[in-house]
């Protein structure tokens, strides 16, 4: 292992982002997933998850659409390719990250 | 001020690691899961009529259920038919309010046929240890479809939601004890626990998802 620095995508590297990220990008690429889904798997108030789908939409990693149903408005949520590159590589370096060992 | 808030957001790299396992994990329970309060109050109920229907059966036409004593099978056959046909439907429906494509079709496939499997064994089990004829009581034959039920929602609890296994052990407890100890009343005592069980289980899950 190298001591080269291990910059973690800040966008990602967050609690709540990184629990949107990984259920969107746990979905086959052509897969989307409710609003409220993710809302509920991750208990967190509707304010909390705006603010942060605005984040990762602003970063391009994902999209948000709003469709009707019937009357019922309903959002969903995607992951665009851009999003899934950013996460595979947030994961190769985390992993590299929880292996570094400072040089002896 | 941004400084600030990327502290008070700040993981370390091993907290990532478990936060993205824990999401994976429960991702895929919540699409296991999907629809699962109002599928539990159904066979709540399916499971009422059922009991009552063979209580119902047994007292008022007791000579045909002692010439008959395969009865209950078309009796839970038909029930459980017309349970998993509603099941699909709600399970289908709850779904796709959570996830449109692929891995949600694959997650409801999955969860229905677990349940086929867990139902058919109900059945399949007792007929292959020779338990569907004259010399067995119908309530031995009870016995073992109700424990392997019981089972199926003691092992899809531990895996996916663990009030189902409070759910199953709570039904099955009251219909092993009244079948040993309460007569002829125990199919009404069982339909009543049933019904309380899973009125009990389904508001459970309410109030958790919506905490």
């Amino acid at each position: 292992m190298t001591d080269e620095a291990i910059v973690l995508n800040e966008t990602i590297h967050q609690s709540t982002r990184l629990r949107i990220m990984t259920m969107l990008v746990g979905q086959p690429a052509s897969d989307r997933l409710a609003y409220g889904f993710i809302q509920q798997t991750l208990r967190l108030t509707g304010g909390n998850l705006t603010t942060h789908l605005r984040k990762l939409e602003d970063a391009g990693y994902l999209v948000i659409a709003k469709e009707f149903e019937g009357v019922k408005p309903r959002t969903w949520l995607m992951a665009t390719p851009e999003g899934r590159r950013a996460f595979a590589e947030y994961l190769a370096n985390l992993e590299r990250a929880l292996n570094w060992r400072p040089a002896p | 001020m941004q400084n600030a808030e990327r502290e008070a957001s700040a993981i370390q790299p091993v907290e990532s690691w478990n936060a993205i396992h824990d999401t994976m994990d429960r991702a895929r329970s919540s699409m296991y899961v999907a629809g699962m309060e109002a599928i539990l109050l159904l066979w709540g109920a399916i499971v009422a009529v059922g009991l009552l229907g063979q209580y119902a059966i047994a007292t008022l036409a007791p000579e045909f259920a002692s010439e008959s004593p395969w009865f209950p099978a078309p009796l839970w056959g038909v029930l459980t038919a017309a349970g998993f046909a509603a099941s699909a439907i709600l399970g289908h429906r709850a779904s796709a309010r959570n996830a449109a494509g692929a891995a949600s079709r694959r997650a409801g496939l999955r969860v229905f046929f677990y349940w086929l499997t867990v139902a058919g064994a109900a059945f399949a089990i007792p007929a292959a240890a020779g338990l569907w004829t004259a010399d067995v009581e119908g309530i031995t034959i009870g016995r073992v479809s109700i424990g392997i039920v019981a089972l199926g929602y003691i092992l899809f609890g531990i895996m996916h939601r663990p009030v189902l296994v409070a759910v199953g052990l709570g039904f099955a407890t009251p219909f092993y004890l009244s079948s040993h100890f309460a007569g002829d009343a125990a199919m009404l005592i069982s339909a009543a626990a049933t019904l309380l069980v899973v009125a009990l289980g389904a508001a459970w899950i309410r109030w958790s998802d919506s905490r």
